[in-house]
């Protein structure tokens, strides 16, 4: 079948928060750029729209300062973040939540008309800007809708990358089956840039959807762009169990109460006085970082004060006492969740709730521009590691992050376009037809030995034994063990549909071999690591060791399997100290 | 908890409509038994369906939690969101089809560009005169005026009302509920000043007052966002804009 | 199984990449109870239509002098137009009943700075509206005010 070949200045991929911002940046850096957006789903559907709580931004006039928000930033990030690129994370933010107030963002307000802010978890000041509690959607639906306005970004919906081209060193364009047709399609272009998301669904219980499977990071690292910091999962404290669905920090936010089975508060300091479980949270109590809860959560659970169910064992989270008005009027979304999704009405009774995998503080190794080593490649959002949130992410940054790193990356992107050339067309064409025939090839493969969701399964199952809130050495070596069979398995696969026409079996084999090759990187990060370091706390080293592992990880993809390297944290204001709130 | 998993599995035939345009003249129906558990919703069993018994089955979905909007189908005859659907509230047969008036591209997946088309015409992004500089600070606007078009904003996009609207299953011009909607939600956004051209596309070829107030719209609208009500609005509007252009000259 | 819809509907101006199947709607989208009702209000169209034919003929009678006038009259009391009449009154009545419940979503949000009143004090104030006009008409037709 014949490539179809797609020429433009800017390849964006991912249609999400970050991909929508870079998209808009990069036109209106420059009124003559052309700008492809290829997303696998439409926009709408990006898993920026399953966000909740809020955006973080120091609001001018207010108690906040650029450098409270820095410290707490930091601090959160257990000094594993690189100090120059969140104290731009910090500069920026407010310009770009301003903007998308511009954009038509519907704000929560204060009665002044003033943008409303909410306290949330390791903010030592309320900045976060919310939108009652669908601060995704609607941050997404005003993206997409005002980047409808630029006819330079030319949209590609439903179309999969499987492959991103490199020529000459540097990045020159993608290859991508047009889902509906099963064509494969060349995208040339001088810069390409990648905003794909994380990849929660390596996980079996997780607050993502189903389309975070890790296909950013899967295309840079066999690239040979390194992932850095994979071992650094953050657990949601609040996720309903079973489907994982995400019940927002918000409500604590707003005053909810987590309890155990006793109906004790375990977070509090005056609980701290009374039984000596001290989990480190201090005064911040239910505020306290996500890492930290998840980790309460868990040893209350281990401690027999949990309460069991059929998708395991739970806590609970107590809205009761905020009464009807303010849950309908700040936290509506929530109580529709909880009663669709876990038949509760949080107004009569708590709701249970218990650590998911919900973000990926790691990803594909940026610097403060948004770029990869390797030129002409460029990464924002979740699926990159700037890194800003070093190893444990304080929630309401990460929507900021998006708007911030994604505009850098598209005004940077815009001028090594400038400088750059274009690949050489006809190697170019020749990758993208071998790339359609492995396709070909895998597409309804009716011989193999081994079912997808078994080897899905399998791996989701690994990855929770050995990477969870809580990990030990022996089960994260036995992760690394695991996995590399499970690839091997994954080559004998068998598939049943042979049509071209909107395959997503096909596609889901792909995003099963991405998920794969980020899960390994993941293992292998974490059973290095012999230190515990925000989200990773590892029981048989259960300080932080700042002398050893002051560092990031860095995972290489070799044809002999991954290989793991260390680079420099960039440390500017706050230097290392005991992460105490 | 109602979801304590301690409830009854239950067997049901699924009957899901198929098609595949390289080997189907017209679509066709493929039944499927699920030993069903009782907290599952529609989505669950398609996903049990693709991945233990039929791989060829394609059907969209995402966020399964109602707010991504991917996974609106036909079930029973009524438009629904498969991801907040029980299975309770069935029998033993289930019939899922592809969602109402849209192109079928293959068995439950839907052509979604005549809605695209329909959506960007109505102009969904704040249209202003002069464009506000970022240091200028945000607009300030009160709680009461966000309250004004805060319901309408709160579309996923499902398109359900599209499935349940006689006029779009017979005018194909009618720009539709939810596209209606979200430029009156625009229209209503004290931000914007671009009424005056959303309110002549409203009277143009898609015109608003194809809507007969049949209502089915916000009958099957998961997120309360009652487009009927803003068709309706829009309507009133749209006509006193035009009496008032005859007055105030305004610019294009 | 289904029936088709307009073969254009929901259909983008540029074409895909694959043949799609025609837009369809259910076997029972039309008879649906809501459907249904939703149809009969539509339909109620002809009934006004033909009591305004009717009322061109009152309006003719009534040029026409005192004997086509009462000629009139006594055929308004033959069966057929009774039936006529009775269904044209609950035409009206299904037809302002639905009407009013669906009117308060209808209203702007404001007009200049007058805000319409809540839900149910609208529809209370239309059924005022329509029941106390009903009586003055009653009233005034049948001679007893003013």
């Amino acid at each position: 079948m014949a490539v179809e070949v797609y020429r433009h200045d800017v390849i964006v991929v991912g249609g999400g928060a970050a991909g929508l911002r870079a998209a808009i940046a990069a036109v209106e850096a420059d009124p003559k750029v052309s700008v492809a957006m290829v997303s696998k789903v439409y926009p709408m559907r990006s898993h920026t729209v399953s966000a909740e709580g809020g955006a973080a931004a120091y609001v001018p006039g207010s108690e906040d300062s650029l450098e409270k928000h820095l410290y707490d930033t930091v601090k959160g990030s257990d000094f594993l973040a690189d100090q120059d690129c969140a104290e731009y994370f910090v500069e920026q933010a407010t310009a770009e939540l301003t903007r998308l107030e511009h954009w038509g963002c519907p704000w929560s307000r204060n009665e002044d008309g003033s943008v409303a802010t909410r306290p949330f978890g390791g903010m030592t000041v309320p900045r976060t800007w919310y939108a009652a509690d669908k601060v995704g959607f609607h941050m997404l639906h005003a993206l997409f809708q005002h980047s409808m306005r630029f006819d330079r970004i030319v949209r590609y919906d439903e179309n999969f990358v499987t492959r991103l081209l490199v020529d000459d060193g540097a990045c020159r364009g993608v290859v991508a089956i047009d889902i509906r047709s099963g064509a494969m399609r060349l995208f040339l272009g001088r810069a390409v840039i990648l905003a794909t998301g994380g990849a929660g669904k390596c996980f079996p219980f997780t607050t993502n959807g189903t389309i975070k499977t890790g296909d950013g990071m899967a295309l840079a690292y066999r690239a040979g762009v390194g992932l850095k910091d994979m071992e650094f999962l953050q657990y949601h404290p609040t996720g309903l169990p079973g489907t994982g669905i995400l019940i927002t920090e918000a409500s604590r936010g707003e005053g909810g109460y987590v309890i155990n089975a006793k109906g004790e508060r375990f977070l509090t300091e005056e609980h701290v006085k009374a039984t000596g479980n001290d989990y480190g949270v201090g005064k911040k109590a239910e505020l306290g970082p996500r890492d930290m809860i998840s980790r309460a959560e868990i040893l209350e659970i281990e401690a027999g004060r949990g309460l069991k169910g059929p998708y395991g064992e739970y806590v609970l989270l107590d809205l009761r006492h905020l009464g009807e008005a303010k849950i309908m009027a700040k936290l509506p979304f929530v109580r529709e969740l909880a009663k669709t999704y876990i038949g509760v009405d949080p107004v009569h009774e708590p709701i249970p709730i218990r650590p998911v995998v919900h973000y990926m503080m790691g990803g594909v190794d940026t610097d403060i521009r948004g770029a990869t080593p390797m030129p002409g490649l460029y990464a924002a959002g979740e699926t990159a590691c700037v890194s800003m949130n070093g190893a444990n992410r304080l929630g309401s940054n990460s929507l900021t992050e998006c708007l911030v790193f994604g505009a850098r990356a598209g005004v940077e992107s815009v001028a090594f376009s400038k400088s750059s050339a274009d690949g050489n067309e006809a190697r170019l064409r020749g990758e993208a037809e071998t790339e359609g025939a492995r396709i070909d090839t895998l597409r309804g493969r009716k011989k193999g030995g081994e079912k997808m969701s078994v080897i899905r399964h399998e791996m989701q199952l690994t990855m929770e034994r050995g990477c969870g809130v809580y990990r030990k050495q022996d089960s994260m070596n036995q992760a690394v063990a695991e996995i590399a069979p499970l690839k091997g398995r994954y080559a004998d696969l068998v598939l049943e549909d042979t049509s071209k026409v909107f395959n997503t079996e096909v596609l889901q084999a792909l995003e099963l071999g991405n998920m794969l090759d980020v899960a390994e990187t993941i293992a292998i990060a974490a059973a290095a690591r012999r230190e515990s370091r925000g989200a990773h706390a590892c029981r048989d080293y259960p300080t932080r060791n700042d002398a050893e592992f002051l560092h990031h990880s860095m995972m290489f993809f070799t044809p002999a399997g991954p290989r793991l390297e260390k680079k420099a944290v960039t440390i500017t204001r706050f230097q290392p100290e005991e992460r105490k709130y | 908890m109602a979801n304590d998993g301690s409830g009854e599995m239950k067997t049901r035939t699924f009957v899901v409509t198929r098609f595949d345009p390289d080997k189907d003249q017209v679509p066709k129906t493929q039944s499927y038994q699920v030993s069903c558990r009782p907290e599952w919703k529609v989505l669950d069993a398609l996903n049990f369906i693709k991945d233990e018994i039929d791989p060829t089955l394609s059907h969209r979905w995402s966020c399964r939690m109602a707010v991504c909007g991917s996974c609106g189908m036909n079930v029973n005859g009524a438009p629904k969101l498969t991801c907040k659907t029980s299975l309770s509230e069935y029998g033993d047969t289930v019939e899922v089809a592809p969602l109402a008036n849209f192109p079928v591209i293959r068995d439950l997946v839907i052509e979604m560009d005549g809605f695209m088309e329909k959506f960007k015409a109505v102009k969904p992004w704040i249209i202003v005169a002069k464009e506000k500089a970022v240091d200028e600070g945000t607009n300030r606007q009160s709680p009461a005026q966000l309250a004004e078009f805060k319901q309408f904003s709160m579309c996923i996009n499902c398109m359900l009302c599209y499935a349940a609207c006689p006029v779009v299953a017979k005018e194909p011009d009618f720009l539709g509920p939810a596209a209606i909607a979200l430029g009156h939600r625009y229209n209503m956004d004290s931000r914007d000043e671009g009424a005056a051209q959303r309110n002549e596309i409203f009277r143009g070829e898609g015109t608003v007052f194809s809507c007969s107030y049949a209502n089915e719209c916000s009958e099957v609208c998961p997120k309360n966002v009652d487009p009927a009500a803003a068709v309706n609005q829009a309507k009133l509007n749209s006509v006193i804009d035009w009496a008032t252009s005859f007055v105030v000259k305004r610019e294009k | 199984m289904a029936r088709p819809s307009d073969p254009h509907a929901m259909t983008p101006r540029k074409p895909g990449s694959t043949r799609t199947a025609p837009p369809t709607v259910p076997d029972d989208f039309w008879t649906r109870p809501r459907m249904l009702t939703y149809l009969l209000f539509d339909a109620t169209g002809i009934v006004y239509l033909l009591v305004g034919l009717v009322a061109l003929r009152v309006a003719w009678a009534l040029g026409s002098g005192r004997a086509a006038w009462d000629a009139l009259m006594q055929s308004f009391a033959s069966p057929g137009y009774l039936i006529f009449h009775a269904i044209a009154l609950v035409s009206a009545l299904f037809v302002g009943v639905r009407f009013f419940r669906l009117f308060p979503k209808a209203q702007p949000a404001h007009i200049g700075p007058a805000k319409p009143p809540p839900p149910a004090v609208l529809q209370a104030m239309l059924y005022v509206a329509w029941i106390g006009i009903t009586i003055v008409l009653l009233a005034v037709l049948g001679g007893v005010w003013p």
